[in-house]
């Protein structure tokens, strides 16, 4: 069975202008793969996944930490944000006045999976900050878009939280690249783990074939205790 | 081993040090220059007046002004409108404000002209309607709005944007993700702006707009302190309650409300308005190409020279002054001296100058002195002084002393001062441009500044003359801002005006 590749990377360079993050990256994104993006922070799993939403334009639905959200906006046109370029700019502004009925409906029913029933009106800023990133994750999903890029979507979240909304994010997009510091759901919920480390691609492989003790090499810090969460 | 030498006098090379050398050269400056400003005061017997006029603050009398419910709606009337018109023209502006050179300076004139010159140029053409008084708050505004929004606009933290999908338009991008993140910034600067308004609409009568300051002018004037008394009370009592009227929820309806009270509007000739603004205002000599007599017009202009000079004098003996006056008065108002009764004396006297403008003040200092420069610099420095002295002692609250045992005077130079004087000094500075404007302005009372100039070249119907002065005035503060900009200690990373103040703080 062939499967169609999304996106490769031949040998090439990624960073900001004149500041490589990572060098001579080769990696490829296959469709229907649910990839795990480890490492160190500050390593370049933004920078990567920068790159694999530029490359991958309108099929990525991409949720981004919870400071890409708007605090004093609430949390219904936070989600409606993730399809502001479908409807007119006039659309968009009377909707800012008076949210529109059908949007309205299936945002509250979004929300509602996510455990953010009852919070549609409140403005994002009066949120904790597990609630902003199940607001951002809903916008992602709101997306509905065929790959689903995350950068940390569950940091700050409880690990049973974590798991549903993972499972939540790969029932709809069966192709996912995830940023993570959890390293046992990397394991159970991922078919294949990309590592980072040191400004490279260290780690490539399928999730069955790895245990707990090949992730800690990813780490400086691998004999310590569990990993600190990184902060946002 | 070798000793080292103790320093010498104000030698060395801290922070703290380079700056009290510049605030000295400052200071300096100001007394060798001091020969040459006339301070005489030429009044019989200036502490009588001064008692008349607290006796009649201490028994005021309101019963004793005609109209004043219509006055005082007046008044909030044309500050309401001035702003809002203000708001909406700036608004736009600001959106273009970065690609615009042509734009930047535009605007920069604008502002660099005093409210009361707006209407005394529009009063030309308008007279005295609540044209020329709201057109005379909307001009100078909508370019300060364009500014400071501006300003506000180009801190909008990016996140949101990157986080939105490609190929969401312009102004979808702008009312979602830009807009909302600066929208709190924007209305409290707004809202300050408004307070603003509120003065300036007051001092509207002293150029004959029927508004508060006429009647409190006519009142000074004439001697009837009780009466004087009452209205400056009324005017301090609006400002302080401002915060219960000014609801965003009543504002509207005030607004709408006072359309009603702003008439009769003027009738507005076309051809006049036209004739004004393409013959009258450019000089003849101009209008015809004739260079030479250009020149020669240039030179009839009377004591021009002396005026641009007196104007900058004050300026500077105005800056000095208030530092001065801020080292000063700024302990009177921290928890750091004194007691409880001393501290709300001291916070009362300093909010009470603060709130009274400048030309209110050299108003009543003129009459307690006689013309010369001596009420201008004393209402300048007391004025500014006191506002700057205001924010530091806010500033200084907020600093825990590492020990307690020390002296008051120790406590002021040891712990205290070191760590304020950056912060004081760059107030300072941002103040220099709105103490060049004042000073320009209070000319209008008598002053041999541009200002007295100005109102006398209006008031013999020489347009030409009068405009060519509100271009140098203009030049003149646009040019003391970049002085003051160069000179503004940068070291400091954080100043207390940028708690109480919005972004690029512009004169009140």
């Amino acid at each position: 069975m062939s499967v169609e590749e999304l996106v490769r990377f031949n040998g090439e360079a990624l960073g900001h202008a004149r500041h490589t993050v990572l060098a001579e990256l080769t990696l490829g994104l296959q469709a229907g793969e649910r990839v795990a993006l480890l490492g160190p922070s500050g390593v370049g799993k933004s920078t990567l996944l920068a790159a694999l939403r530029q490359r991958l334009g309108y099929r990525a639905a991409w949720c981004p930490q919870e400071h890409g959200l708007v605090p004093p906006l609430s949390v219904y046109h936070n989600v409606y944000m993730g399809r502001l370029e479908r409807h007119s700019a006039l659309a968009n502004l009377l909707n800012l006045i008076r949210p529109r009925r059908d949007a309205w409906h299936e945002i509250q029913a979004l929300c509602g999976e996510l455990g953010l029933e009852g919070l549609l009106k409140r403005p994002v800023a009066q949120l904790s900050g597990g609630q902003r990133q199940r607001v951002a994750i809903a916008r992602a999903l709101y997306q509905a878009r065929e790959v689903f890029l995350g950068d940390e979507p569950v940091a700050s979240i409880d690990p049973h939280q974590a798991r549903r909304l993972l499972h939540r994010v790969q029932n709809q997009h069966t192709t996912c690249v995830i940023a993570l510091h959890q390293r046992e759901l990397a394991l159970t919920h991922f078919d294949r783990v990309w590592g980072l480390r040191d400004g490279r691609l260290m780690l490539d492989a399928p999730a069955r074939e790895l245990t707990l003790d090949d992730l800690d090499t990813l780490y400086p810090d691998a004999h310590s205790s569990d990993p600190q969460p990184e902060p946002a | 081993m070798r000793e080292e030498r103790a320093p010498g006098l104000l030698a060395g090379d801290s922070l703290n040090l380079r700056l009290a050398r510049r605030s000295l050269g400052l200071i300096a400056l100001c007394l060798v220059l001091l020969p040459f400003a006339d301070l005489a005061i030429t009044t019989h017997d200036p502490w009588a007046e001064l008692g008349r006029m607290l006796s009649g603050l201490l028994h005021p009398d309101i019963l004793a002004t005609e109209s004043l419910p219509h006055a005082i709606a007046l008044t909030i009337g044309f500050a309401l409108w001035g702003t809002l018109l203000g708001m909406l023209l700036g608004f736009p502006l600001a959106l273009l404000f970065p690609h615009s050179r042509l734009l930047r300076g535009g605007c920069a004139f604008v502002r660099a002209i005093h409210e009361l010159f707006w209407a005394l140029l529009l009063l030309q053409v308008f007279g005295l309607s609540a044209v020329t008084a709201i057109a005379a708050l909307t001009i100078p505004y909508a370019g300060i709005f364009a500014k400071v929004y501006a300003e506000i606009l180009e801190l909008t933290p990016r996140a949101p944007v990157d986080a939105l999908p490609e190929g969401v338009g312009r102004l979808s991008r702008f009312v979602y993700a830009e807009l909302p993140m600066v929208w709190s910034r924007l209305s409290s600067y707004t809202r300050y702006r408004f307070e603003c308004a509120m003065r300036s609409s007051v001092l509207l009568g002293f150029v004959g707009l029927p508004t508060l300051g006429f009647h409190l002018e006519s009142a000074f004037r004439e001697g009837r302190y009780p009466e004087a008394g009452a209205l400056l009370w009324l005017f301090y009592l609006m400002i302080a309650s401002l915060h219960l009227w000014g609801h965003r929820r009543l504002l509207p309806w005030i607004a709408l409300g006072s359309l009603f009270l702003l008439g009769p509007w003027p009738d507005i000739d076309g051809a006049l308005l036209w004739r004004f603004v393409s013959v009258d205002l450019w000089p003849q000599p101009l209008l015809e190409g004739n260079w030479s007599g250009l020149w020669q017009w240039f030179g009839e202009i009377p004591d021009l020279l002396p005026a641009i000079g007196n104007t900058l004098l004050l300026g500077l003996m105005g800056t000095a002054g208030s530092l001065v006056v801020a080292l000063l008065l700024w302990p009177l108002a921290s928890r750091h001296f004194g007691n409880r009764p001393t501290r709300m004396a001291g916070k009362g006297v300093l909010i009470l100058m603060r709130s009274t403008p400048e030309l209110m003040l050299a108003f009543i200092f003129l009459l307690m002195l006689g013309p010369s420069m001596l009420p201008a610099w004393l209402a300048l420095s007391l004025h500014n002084g006191a506002l700057i002295a205001f924010l530091v002692a806010r500033h200084a609250d907020a600093i825990v002393p590492g020990s307690h045992a020390l002296p008051a005077s120790g406590r002021y130079a040891y712990e205290l001062l070191p760590r304020l004087y950056g912060g004081l000094l760059a107030l300072l500075f941002y103040r220099a441009e709105t103490i060049i404007r004042e000073t320009a302005l209070l000319g209008m009372l008598g002053i041999a500044t541009l200002g007295f100039h100005i109102d006398s070249s209006f008031a013999y119907m020489m347009f030409d003359q009068a405009f060519v002065l509100l271009l140098i005035t203009a030049a003149l503060n646009i040019g003391v801002d970049a002085l003051a900009r160069r000179y503004r200690p940068r070291e400091i990373a954080e100043t207390p005006g940028q708690h109480d103040r919005p972004a690029g703080e512009a004169p009140c």
